[in-house]
């Protein structure tokens, strides 16, 4: 009630403002009146009595005044007014307020940017139904050095049968398909998924239903198609479901259609990471159900049973984990070296933000520096505009304006060009999005998630307010705090030492933050450096790589398989323009699966040996130009019928083999397979991603797998090679000739992934080259603003100083004594700054550690280098002004006043 | 030098209005006046305080204003207490009383007491 007529009150006395001053007007006539007439009553003059009822009541306008002040509309008007009259004060100026504003909303514009995607990644759940109950699951042999791995499929069904915790589990599995039947054939990624996936999931089909239990078995061909794939290839037919699709030649049934943003698996996992675009059943074949220590890549998805805990998951992974031991065959279970076997289990959100993680972090914590330096730069621009108000503020004081008052007037004109920043940045935002989405490396989950919403909006909001008091209050507080006797006296020619002090500070911090992030940028830089320039074993210059696969229902047979592709490379090898041709189960940087192997006459103690395995047909070393270290190459005459041969990279003969000649010695893949001999050594390539470490690696002749490793294989390498080609000009240019030749072969086959070498290496760099040509960025216009701060004030500081200087260069100071002194005054603002900004780096860069390669986070190259980029710019800066300090003429500068 | 007339300690000058408004409706300067004269001259109230104090308590619902002729026929701003101010007087009396007496009782006691 209270409330309500308090505000009541003040809405009538905000609406009816001048009904209520009329009133109060009366009141007080007829207040004075009466007691005057009292006062008359009691033996005064009517003169007397009207000057002493006068004198009680004192000034009318003082009580009006209080009376306005009381309510709570007052506060309201005022900052209003307050408002209207920065407005003014803004538009008097607008070189000014051009300048604040486009430096700030830059500054916002980036973090609010940034803000969406951290946003959408890191901050908001996944989009699943209770999504923090949602967990992967892995196997671990901790103590051999290897504390996560995909899951096997025996290892899977154990685990499965035995566990407590989790109210559903299910399996996944990245599985590539020709998808023809309808329309060109096309190669897809699509993935090999548990029934009980998508109902864990908790997301329901857009179209048709998700696959039954009874359908999660071999031969029950359905699958579940993307809402992508059913846009792009189906033209959104309503009436897919039902339709029948090829899958490697085999028909499927399509049962649904997934909605728009569902996105599954996501990346970010080691594994398995790549968006789907049809589900199948995981339909495990009765081979894979019973391939103890095969194959190694499945990912488990689980979801925590209520009341159970994460920590209760973990006690029993490591319980399950010996179970899963016990039930392997004993000559398998020695290649885990008498490690223990656990499950590992961790948050997915934790799996798939964690690649991303401390790059986006780290890009945060660069855009924050941007706008923190933005404010520093403002707020000297405003120290200098308070040197021109000063007289104004000490007016407004001496008429009884309080240091509060002009404080919270001096605000709201900060809080004014904030809010103008934070609606310009928000625009720049919506663009700037758009831009890191475009170069954002492909780990990035969820992108197509990101975007400005309630939450992005309340972020800019609230960095706008919180930067205009970043900015405003120092120069607020000292503007206000100005003494009126001392500004009223003080000259035109005198000047303030605090303001000079202030803005000394701001540019200092200024210079600091821009060391930050240059030193920042300066190691990614040199990082990203040392990836170009690593020496990647290979030459990929006129290299085109494609790759072909082949569908199992018509290349059922190993002498199929071995035919089409030796002929294949036959082929592409004659055609014009091509040097060398050769195929390649597993192109190099694009490695994934690692192999263990046996040593002929080796005990195994430890860590079986764990390495890169490829197999090649053709010219292969000769097309990517492998050089030969010893022994001889692959010749034709190593096919079925020779003595099985192997070539082995030079780490591996440096690791296995050290200083032994490793020509002649004999290893095997696994306790059934025949012994192969090494022929030769040849160079190390790098066979991951660039800048991850080399691992030893050999080569396996293709034709010289057994008829089992080719036709039956479980993941169908075999079946998939990649063809490369040296071209002898342009490789893109070869890419119509040479699928003119498969098709020639076979016209239904489908050709994926078709790359020039330098491309594949490109895309490898997407994550290095995002963070460093945004973090360059940011430190580039961080050095900017740094710039145009030491300008400002040293310009400002000679214009204001002229008289002094003329009386210096009256005495007798040469041009090169004043030079010297401005520029002195500015290394010296430069070198504070660098010197906290040195020590600010030492402790931030540490959490960049894992974006570098080949760099320390100290390198002391790096930070002597930009450091001295720094000083060199302050000093440029400094420059102008000094060079204008010393064209002052003492006779002007002394007669201007 | 006679002592200053005492200032009114904080958030007392409504109460007395209300109580001086408990007896009959007056005017803002008929207000002053009885609390001047009630408290024998102790209690000198400012206009520039009295009014903003009508304006507060007018808004708050506690007293009522009404233009009316004054007793030597001039037009005068009466103010009247309203229900709710009756009953804010009452409590906020009690409440006075109560503060009063502990106080008093405490500047009373006798040092062995403290």
């Amino acid at each position: 009630m209270r409330l309500l007529a308090t505000l009541g009150g003040g809405f009538r006395a905000l609406f009816r403002k001048q009904e209520a001053e009329r009133d109060l007007w009366d009141e007080l006539r007829s207040y004075l009146e009466v007691s005057v007439a009292e006062k008359m009553q009691s033996g005064m003059s009517e003169e007397q009595a009207r000057r002493a009822a006068r004198l009680e009541l004192g000034s009318a306008e003082a009580i009006k005044e209080e009376i306005r002040a009381a309510g709570w509309e007052n506060t309201l008007e005022t900052c209003w007014q307050d408002a209207r009259y920065a407005l003014r004060t803004l538009r008097k100026s607008p070189g000014f307020t051009l300048v604040a504003v486009l430096t700030l909303a830059l500054g916002i514009g980036a973090n609010t940017s940034l803000f969406s995607i951290v946003n959408t990644v890191l901050l908001q759940p996944l989009p699943f139904k209770d999504p923090s109950r949602l967990m992967m699951l892995f196997e671990g042999l901790p103590q051999i050095g290897s504390p996560k791995f995909p899951f096997s499929t025996p290892d899977f069904t154990v685990f499965q049968r035995g566990q407590k915790s989790f109210a559903a589990v299910g399996a996944i599995q990245d599985k590539e398909f020709d998808l023809s039947g309808q329309g060109v054939p096309d190669r897809i990624t699509g993935a090999r998924v548990s029934a009980s996936i998508f109902p864990m999931l908790g997301i329901a089909p857009a179209l048709g239903r998700f696959f039954r239990p009874e359908e999660d078995l071999p031969g029950r061909n359905v699958a579940v198609l993307s809402y992508g794939l059913w846009q792009r290839r189906y033209g959104a037919r309503q009436n897919m479901v039902g339709e029948t699709i090829e899958l490697d030649r085999e028909p499927y049934t399509v049962i649904g259609v997934m909605p728009q943003h569902f996105v599954f698996p996501l990346p970010g996992p080691p594994a398995n990471a790549f968006p789907a675009a049809l589900w199948v059943p995981m339909a495990f074949t009765p081979a894979e159900l019973q391939g103890w220590g095969q194959r190694y890549d499945l990912s488990i998805f689980a979801r925590l049973r209520p009341g159970v805990t994460l920590q209760q998951a973990r006690s029993e992974g490591q319980a399950l984990g010996a179970a899963i031991a016990a039930q392997y065959p004993q000559d398998i279970l020695k290649d885990f070296s008498g490690a223990r076997l656990t499950l590992p289990v961790f948050p997915w959100h934790q799996e798939v933000v964690g690649p991303v993680r401390p790059l986006l972090l780290v890009l945060m914590a660069a855009v924050g520096l941007v706008l923190l330096i933005a404010c520093a730069n403002v707020a000297t621009l405003l120290v200098s505009r308070a040197a021109a108000r000063r007289r104004e503020i000490a007016v407004r004081r001496a008429l009884g304006a309080t240091r509060a008052r002009l404080l919270r007037q001096l605000l709201t004109e900060s809080l004014l060009l904030a809010l103008a920043s934070g609606g310009l940045g928000l625009l720049l935002a919506f663009w700037g999005k758009d831009m890191l989405l475009a170069l954002a490396p492909a780990d990035l989950p969820l992108p197509q998630n990101i975007g400005i919403g309630p939450g992005v909006l309340l972020f800019a909001l609230a960095i706008s307010c919180l930067t205009a008091i970043l900015f405003g209050l120092a120069p607020a507080w000292h503007t206000a705090g100005t003494g009126v006797q001392q500004s009223l006296q003080e000259g035109i020619r005198t000047t303030g030492r605090t303001r000079h002090r202030l803005q000394g500070t701001f540019v200092a911090v200024e210079f600091g933050l821009a060391l930050v992030l240059l030193i920042g940028a300066g190691l990614l830089i040199r990082s990203f450096g040392k990836l170009l320039g690593t020496d990647l074993g290979f030459e990929p210059d006129h290299v085109l790589t494609m790759s072909i696969p082949l569908p199992k229902a018509a290349y059922s047979s190993a002498s199929h398989i071995r035919n089409l592709y030796k002929q294949l490379v036959q082929r592409v090898s004659n055609l014009p323009g091509v040097r060398n041709a050769g195929m390649a189960d597993d192109l190099p940087l694009l490695a994934v699966v690692f192999h263990t192997l046996e040593i002929e006459g080796r005990q195994q103690v430890g860590k079986p040996p764990a390495v890169a395995e490829t197999w090649i047909l053709g010219n292969y070393f000769q097309t990517m130009r492998i050089p030969l270290r010893r022994g001889r190459l692959f010749t034709p005459q190593d096919n079925q019928n020779s003595q099985p041969v192997v070539v082995i990279s030079q780490r591996m003969a440096r690791q296995y083999w050290p200083g032994q000649d490793p020509v002649g010695k004999r290893l095997r893949q696994e306790d059934n397979q025949p012994w192969m001999t090494v022929v030769g050594v040849v160079g190390d390539v790098n066979d991951g991603p660039v800048g991850q470490e080399r691992r030893p690696h050999i080569y396996i002749p293709f034709l010289q797998l057994s008829d089992t490793l080719t036709a039956d294989n479980v993941v169908g390498e075999a079946r998939s090679m990649n063809l490369a080609v040296r071209a002898a000009g342009d490789p893109a240019a070869l890419a119509s000739a040479v699928v003119t030749q498969v098709h020639s072969l076979d016209p239904d086959l489908a050709v994926a992934d078709i790359r020039t070498m330098p491309e594949v290496i490109n895309s490898s760099l997407a994550g290095p080259r995002f963070n460093t040509s945004l973090l360059s960025l940011f430190a580039g216009f961080a050095l900017f603003l740094a710039a145009i701060g030491i300008y400002g004030v040293l310009a400002y500081a000679v214009s204001q100083q002229r008289h002094e200087i003329g009386i210096r260069m009256a005495l007798g100071a040469r041009p090169r004594h004043v030079l010297r002194f401005v520029l002195a005054w500015g290394t010296r603002l430069a070198c504070l700054g660098a010197g906290f900004g040195m020590v600010a780096a030492i402790a931030l860069t540490r959490l960049m550690k894992s974006l570098l390669y080949g760099v320390s986070a100290t390198d002391p190259i790096t930070f002597a280098g930009v450091t001295l980029l720094l000083l060199l710019v302050a000093l440029l800066a400094s420059y102008i002004p000094a060079r204008r300090a010393t064209k002052v003429d003492p006779m002007i500068a002394l007669r201007c006043e | 030098m006679p002592e200053k007339p005492a200032d009114l300690v904080q958030g007392t000058l409504d109460m007395l209005i209300l109580k001086t408004l408990a007896l009959e409706p007056l005017h803002g300067y008929g207000i002053g006046l009885r609390i001047q004269q009630i408290s024998r001259g102790v209690f000198q109230v400012n206009p520039g305080s009295l009014f903003p104090a009508f304006r507060r308590l007018e808004r708050q619902g506690l007293i009522k204003a009404e233009w009316r002729a004054s007793e030597n026929n001039r037009r005068a701003k009466y103010y009247a207490l309203t229900d709710p101010g009756r009953k804010k007087l009452k409590r906020e009396t009690r409440e006075w009383e109560t503060q009063t007496a502990a106080i008093a009782r405490i500047l009373a006691a006798s040092t062995e007491e403290v």
